[in-house]
């Protein structure tokens, strides 16, 4: 797939300065070979996972997220359909 | 400087001035300001709050320190009620539906928002010049850039028209624009402030980080918006930093700085010198300073970028005019997300948008993103050996002085690369602080995750040495 269909941005093409960029990685010398050593240290204890519950958005927030809404159609808020192919 | 804070506190308290005077004051110099530094000022809302405190203290009830303080919001923060932009077209009649959690600390603290800052668009610059809003002029010369992301925050800071303004700090973006504009910038140790309500750039390195004119000033807004969060599960819980705890700075025995950034022909001779002459005025104090090893700029510029890239590709993909933003219908649904995002993003968010869905596609992902991972926990292990040996790094901010406006834009490799001192300290998670002391665009102070206090510290020590 393409970068602009992957982008969704029409007429995308990659660039020449990010290029150069991702070359210095590509020739970077590497010396550790476990990529996911005890850096990663963000994953949340079972311990500190928030509850799951509902909680209900208070009347403003619902408000102004109806007034965000790009499109309307018979009172009716209209959200994308999903795409077959 | 003193303390701003404290000293408006006090006038407010001894009745010298009152909250309505000094909030209309500000607004009217922030609506007046040729610098560029508005996107929205909250106005109606302030006059309201100032009101408020100027009654209570009219009742003779305490105030909190922090209560009538107007202050700047980079307009990346989510305050309920108010316009949200990015800076951008997609977003530029987004309301925040809900308020952001480091935001909602100061405002139960009693301080008062004035206006929502401009800055590079979705945090994508180091000039605040990609914007819908036009250009951030630097506070000191405004035919220089304000540097960025974060550079409407830092100018209203420096021209005080906001007692402090709260930047966020991704690879450099509050700690370049206060260097440019001389204030203090700090990015916190990641996860200290909550970045729920935050725009997402790139989630692994986003900061909230407050901006300000002294030290004291940092603290104080620093110990209030810190802390463990529910809705940002990377926070952690951190002690109060108290006033006098970083008034002493006998526990730092040891600096070190990294040569490879001071021996390269990118560097200003003026900085190099200037850089140079701070660590003479250090050791002349009894500290010992060590020139450490670290990786080459380029490597950690391509590695920060890749990184960076590849995290705001994923975060921006929900903008697409479906549930909120500018939407243009195109032939059918996929159309209109390309139409949507093709015209509503600036040309530097496309660049890093398709760099970062090139170097995750298939056939790319491991030979750049996962080698851009090991690169970061390679950087990272360096600075824990780094500071096992020093207390404090210390280091330029940038190496160069800020760029004529229209420069930036021009050449984003350039602009890249300049961000050379600043994106090492991202990757690392690392808490870092600019102090407008040392050399032009100011120093880098540093130390290990956590000890954001010795930064404090070394910062004071600094004040009174260089």
């Amino acid at each position: 797939m393409t970068v602009d269909i992957l982008s969704s941005i029409k007429g995308a093409q990659p660039s020449e300065a990010v290029n150069k960029l991702f070359e210095v990685i590509k020739n970077a010398n590497t010396t550790n070979n476990n990529t996911f050593n005890n850096n990663h240290d963000h994953a949340v204890s079972l311990d500190y996972l928030r509850d799951d519950v509902v909680i209900n958005s208070p009347q403003i927030e619902k408000q102004i997220i109806i007034e965000n809404f790009p499109k309307e159609k018979n009172g009716f808020l209209v959200v994308s359909k999903v795409i077959e192919e | 400087m003193d303390s701003q804070i404290r000293k408006i506190h006090h006038q407010l308290v001894n009745k010298e001035i009152t909250c309505t005077d000094l909030v209309q004051e500000r607004l009217d110099a922030l609506k007046q300001n040729t610098n560029n530094t508005v996107n929205s000022l909250l106005d109606t809302s302030a006059l309201d709050l100032a009101a408020k405190v100027d009654a209570k203290i009219a009742n003779g009830d305490s105030i909190g320190l922090l209560e009538g303080i107007p202050f700047g919001i980079k307009d990346v923060y989510m305050v309920q009620g108010t316009y949200t932009t990015a800076s951008s077209d997609l977003l530029k009649n987004y309301k925040s539906a809900y308020t952001a959690t480091a935001i909602q600390k100061l405002l139960d603290a009693g301080a008062i928002p004035l206006i929502k800052e401009n800055c590079d668009s979705f945090g994508h610059g180091s000039s605040s010049e990609n914007t819908i809003f036009g250009a951030v002029k630097n506070a000191v010369n405004s035919n220089l850039v304000a540097g960025g992301s974060s550079g409407g925050s830092a100018v209203n800071v420096a021209k005080d028209y906001t007692v402090f303004s709260v930047g966020g700090d991704t690879g450099g973006s509050v700690r370049q624009p206060a260097g440019y504009n001389n204030v203090y910038g700090l990015k916190p140790t990641y996860g200290r402030i909550s970045r729920f309500g935050l725009m997402a750039y790139a989630s692994s390195t986003d900061c909230v980080g407050p901006i300000a004119k002294s030290i004291e000033d940092i603290r104080i807004v620093l110990n209030v918006m810190s802390g463990k969060d529910g809705k940002d599960q990377t926070t952690y819980a951190s002690a109060e930093i108290p006033q006098d705890g970083i008034l002493t700075s006998e526990d730092i025995k040891t600096v070190g700085y990294f040569k490879n950034f001071i021996e390269t022909d990118a560097i200003d001779s003026q900085i190099k010198s200037d850089f140079l002459a701070a660590i003479e005025k250090i050791k002349a104090k009894g500290i010992q300073v060590k020139a450490l090893d670290f990786f080459e700029s380029e490597t950690l510029v391509s590695t920060y970028y890749t990184l960076a890239m590849a995290e705001t590709a994923s975060n921006l993909s929900r903008l697409d005019g479906t549930n909120y933003g500018n939407r243009i219908e195109g032939d059918n649904l996929k159309d209109t997300y390309a139409v949507t995002r093709s015209e509503n993003f600036s040309e530097e968010t496309k660049r890093r948008i398709v760099g970062g869905n090139q170097l995750l596609s298939q056939g790319f992902s491991d030979e750049i993103y996962l080698k851009g991972l090991k690169l970061r926990d390679q950087i990272s292990e360096n600075f824990e050996n780094d500071f096992k040996e020093v207390d404090i790094i210390i280091s330029p901010v940038t190496p160069n002085t800020p760029p004529k406006i229209g420069e930036s834009l021009k050449d984003p490799l350039a602009m890249y690369l300049s961000d050379a001192y600043t994106v090492g300290f991202s990757l690392g998670q690392l808490p870092t602080l600019t102090v407008p002391k040392g050399t032009a665009t100011g120093l880098q102070i540093s130390a290990a995750k956590n000890n954001d206090e010795l930064v404090l510290k070394f910062a004071n020590f600094l004040k009174d040495t260089i």
